[in-house]
């Protein structure tokens, strides 16, 4: 086969397949440089230059207007100098970057993220991108804080902060990069996290198992320090959900009917016990029988002394007067009644609350009536006080008039006179029963005495209060009607039964504070354990043969947001490489090679010696073709720097293999060769090169090899 | 000139030439008949090697023809010309350039070339057709282009291969017309092999029968049809006399 490249041929077929290896290389590398550009250029507009932004704000598009006047007030009143602009928008959502001013760029400030911007509308969430920093992600919780102290001891860092499960460390400089990033991998190589995962479905309590895997692993690594750290993992929404279950089992039980229990002499009950009541039931209990359906149920919750504290677990005892007393029994298994314990109060705190906000709402709506009652009140006091003040204008008039008509008399030495001793006497006790109504001690009372009396003073105060009177009356009292009317409408409608169920519920999660789950976490530090010799032994102290045993890095190191970026460009454009070259040797393949052989297929079927046995099966024009395609895949390949995820260069070879036998067997299909032409070329003496140039070549399709082709051609 | 001896040729099971000895002198004109499939075309397809034959021998003025390297071989080609019954033209060469194409690629100068292939177009009465494509030619000129190309390198021997068997009636006529003037003005020697038994009384020197790849029956073409020995020459007398 191989005399067909005779004549100079050989030298013009290795010269195509270089050709096809350096276009090959050149197009796919070069189109994956453009895109990488295209994407570099598109990210530098995304986000900016190195360091201008820290920050990209994910906002719904709806709320784009009032999100950015809030951002914008962010950076004038918070941030002076803070730098806003907007970026790319997808699928609804707008996203715009914000760069802190260079002083705010602190732990403070990153730390403090949500609260500095929880008040921008439609925020969706939000990206942090400071640069320079190194990223570590997946920061075990347990770890996090001592990790952060660490990771600010290192020379190079300006500070470290959390930014959920990641931490940011953040550099004084981006030639700081490298080493602070060897130096935090040698810190989380400190941590290990032991992860022991059982089959699914297989719940544990990780907080027992946890500590029996610890003992374990102290006698195999007594140098390592252990903790059990599997609680933590589910974070600080685990936390929030363990303190909003006890609010709501302090509110529970306070909402409850409050159930006291005065104990019989000699009797005696324990924290966990039931008692039996009647409640409303018409059944009276009674020992050694049945309780009844309807009879409540109390659970003690606490004892002091021939006292004790319960709360109802079954049945109702909801009274219209708010407190029950009935006697009460021991509860026994198979609701059987035992003797006599005590005297159950039952206080209905439920009724108590409802009265206490009907009576408040009754007190509003009066306070209202009442003020303006007192209004009218002051203000007829007031008229009282002005009439009183002229009374006396005109009895110290009358008092003047007095005395100089007693004056008068007694310098005429003469008798009163029947009338005008009637009118002394009579303005005499007219001014004393005036003085008595100011004062009860004075027996005697002259005009001096009520001239005395301090109207202004009195005065005063009324004005006093009709100012009070007038506050009251500017306070919306409506307003509170109906906002005391909605709490006690919003109140949880629950009866006795369905609250003692409802604590004991959250009693079982809290108080035991048992998680399930289906694997274990504990943290070692100064290991590391080796999990393939451990696993044994976990599963035989866990008798459990079905447990894996794993460990996890502390945290992964990955650089900046920018850097990360653009290394998955890189990958990008690495793939697009290896994409674009497998295409393109496809291409080559079917329009140069696939003409060289099917005319190589032409002159073996011309071939003087006929074929025998293993020769007659064998196809050297496939394996011929395979060879060369991956040859020229794997040079251009390797020559375009491509590398397509999990694509080894023997698989390319493999795939350029596949690809030229393809193109070797359908060759004809591809480019069929004009036979007739060919034993033309043949019969006139020409030789293969000349037949190649001047025949087939021109003949087939276009491609490399045409061009090439057209320097040799005479034709 | 030409000397076969025990040529035998092969494909697969069927035996295309089968043991043919062959003298042809030179300047003779050696006609090759009989029924299709005899093995006539695979014969002369041996002399330049277009089918390399499974046996025998051939000598061209005493060298063996077999025995030549690529080199030779393609040397000895070019003195030989080949007129293939399906024209075998390059289809995307004009006439003048098909008729000349190989005298370049032999090293002739181009004007030399030229010259050449014009005469020998005008031969055969293409002169004027000189830029057309064979495509635009009828089968006829095509055929004449063919026999031009050949004609061009100045051959010692033609070697004809029913080249008016793709022809339609009425173009065979003219390719004859052609064939027979050459063969008349001409001094090569040629083997032609062809159905047309009244160009072969007109053109031949010698008349060969095959049947089944063997030479059946040889002699002048008066002495085969007027007293034919073999079964084909008998078929062939029964068809002139008709």
């Amino acid at each position: 086969m191989f005399r067909f490249f005779r004549d100079g041929l050989y030298r013009d077929y290795i010269i195509l397949i270089l050709v096809t290896i350096i276009a090959g290389a050149a197009v796919s590398s070069g189109v994956a440089w453009a895109v990488d550009v295209y994407f570099g250029d598109t990210i530098q507009e995304m986000i900016g230059d190195n360091g201008e932004f820290d920050l990209i704000l994910h906002i719904r598009e709806a709320s784009e207007e009032a999100a950015v006047r809030e951002l914008e007030r962010i950076a004038q009143q918070q941030y002076p100098g803070a730098v806003i602009s907007k970026t790319i928008s997808l699928a609804g959502q707008v996203n715009y970057l914000f760069g802190f001013p260079k002083e705010a760029k602190t732990a403070e400030t990153f730390s403090r993220l949500p609260s500095i911007f929880n008040a921008v509308p439609g925020l969706n969430s939000y990206t942090v991108i400071v640069e320079p920093s190194v990223l570590v992600r997946g920061v075990h919780p347990s770890i996090s804080d001592t990790l952060q102290q660490r990771f600010n001891q290192i020379g190079g860092v300006s500070f470290a902060f959390r930014d959920g499960k990641n931490m940011l460390i953040v550099l004084e400089g981006a030639e700081h990069s490298k080493r602070v990033m060897n130096e935090v991998k040698q810190i989380l190589k400190d941590y290990q996290v032991l992860e022991i995962r059982f089959p699914m479905g297989f719940d544990v309590d990780v907080q027992s198992t946890g500590d029996a895997v610890i003992q374990l692993l102290r006698k195999e690594y007594p140098g390592a320090k252990l903790a059990n750290v599997s609680s933590t993992e589910y974070g600080e929404e685990l936390d929030a959900l363990m303190k909003t279950l006890v609010e709501m089992r302090h509110f529970l039980l306070s909402y409850a009917s409050k159930v006291t229990i005065k104990l019989a002499p000699g009797s005696t009950v324990v924290m966990g016990e039931q008692i039996v009541v009647q409640g409303l039931s018409q059944q009276v209990p009674a020992s050694g029988e049945e309780a009844a359906s309807d009879h409540v149920v109390i659970e003690i919750l606490e004892v002091n002394g021939d006292q004790a504290q319960g709360m109802i677990v079954s049945g109702s005892a909801a009274a219209d007067g708010g407190v029950l007393t009935q006697p009460g029994y021991e509860y026994l298994s198979e609701s059987k009644i035992g003797k006599p314990v005590g005297e159950v109060r039952i206080e209905n705190e439920r009724y108590r609350l409802n009265y206490a906000i009907e009576e408040s709402l009754r007190l509003l709506r009066e306070l209202d009536g009442l003020s303006v009652e007192a209004a009218l009140a002051v203000e007829r006091a007031d008229k009282v006080l002005t009439t009183f003040q002229e009374a006396l204008m005109q009895l110290e008039v009358l008092q003047v008039q007095m005395q100089q008509l007693n004056k008068g008399l007694a310098e005429k030495g003469a008798q009163s006179t029947s009338e005008q001793l009637i009118i002394s006497l009579f303005i005499n006790g007219l001014l004393k029963s005036i003085a008595k109504s100011g004062s009860e001690t004075a027996e005697e009372f002259d005009l001096d005495q009520l001239e005395n009396l301090d109207i202004a003073s009195m005065r005063s105060s009324l004005e006093s209060i009709a100012e009070q009177i007038g506050s009251i009356q500017e306070i919306d009292v409506q307003a509170i009607i109906d906002q005391v009317s909605d709490i006690r409408d919003s109140l949880p409608d629950l009866d006795d039964e369905e609250i003692g169920k409802s604590v004991r519920l959250v009693d079982n999660y809290i108080a035991g504070q048992v998680i399930p789950g289906e694997r274990i976490q504990i943290l070692v530090e100064k290991g590391p354990v080796d999990t393939e010799a451990v696993e044994p032994l976990i599963r035989s102290r866990l008798q459990n043969q079905y447990l894996n045993v794993y460990s996890i890095a502390a945290g992964t190191v990955n650089p900046d947001t920018r850097t990360e970026v653009f290394r998955i460009l890189k990958e990008v454009r690495a793939t697009i490489a290896g994409i674009l070259s497998i295409v393109l040797v496809g291409v080559f393949l079917i329009l140069d090679h696939a003409t060289i052989f099917s005319t190589l297929k032409w002159f073996r079927a011309n071939q003087k010696q006929p074929r025998h046995g293993l020769a007659k099966l064998m196809n050297p024009v496939a394996l011929f073709s395979a060879a060369v395609g991956a040859a020229v895949l794997a040079a251009t390949y390797w020559l375009s720097r491509a590398a397509v995820p999990y694509v080894s260069m023997a698989t390319v070879a493999v795939i350029g293999m596949g690809l030229g036998a393809a193109v070797g067997i359908f060759s004809e299909k591809f480019s069929p060769v004009r036979a007739d032409e060919i034993m033309a070329g043949l019969a006139l003496g020409l030789n293969n090169a000349q037949i190649m140039h001047e025949i087939v070549i021109p003949d087939g399709r276009p491609g490399l090899l045409q061009l090439m082709n057209r320097a040799k051609q005479k034709f | 000139m030409l000397k076969i001896r025990g040529l035998r040729k092969q494909y697969g099971k069927h035996i295309a030439v089968d043991g043919v000895d062959l003298d042809v002198r030179r300047g003779e004109t050696v006609v090759i008949m009989g029924p299709s499939g005899c093995g006539k075309s695979t014969m002369i397809r041996c002399v330049n090697r277009l089918t390399e034959p499974d046996a025998g021998e051939i000598l061209v003025d005493g060298k063996s023809i077999l025995s030549l390297d690529d080199q030779s071989l393609r040397e000895f080609r070019r003195t030989v010309g080949f007129v293939f019954q399906q024209f075998n033209l390059i289809a995307r060469l004009n006439v003048l350039d098909n008729v000349m194409f190989h005298l370049v690629l032999a090293g002739v100068p181009r004007e030399q070339a030229e010259a050449r292939a014009r005469k020998a177009l005008a031969k055969v009465g293409l002169e004027s057709s000189e830029h057309k494509h064979p495509a635009n030619l009828s089968g006829g000129e095509q055929q004449r282009v063919g026999i031009a190309r050949a004609l061009a390198s100045n051959p010692q021997l033609m070697l004809w291969d029913e080249p008016t068997a793709s022809l339609d009636p009425i173009l065979i006529g003219e390719v004859l017309d052609v064939m027979e003037e050459l063969v008349r003005t001409t001094n090569t020697t040629s083997i032609i092999v062809t159905h047309e038994v009244g160009f072969a009384l007109k053109v031949a020197d010698r008349i060969i029968l095959m049947d089944k790849g063997k030479v059946v029956e040889e002699g002048s073409p008066r002495a085969i049809f007027a007293d034919p020995q073999s079964e084909v020459g008998k078929k062939y007398q029964r068809l002139i006399a008709s």
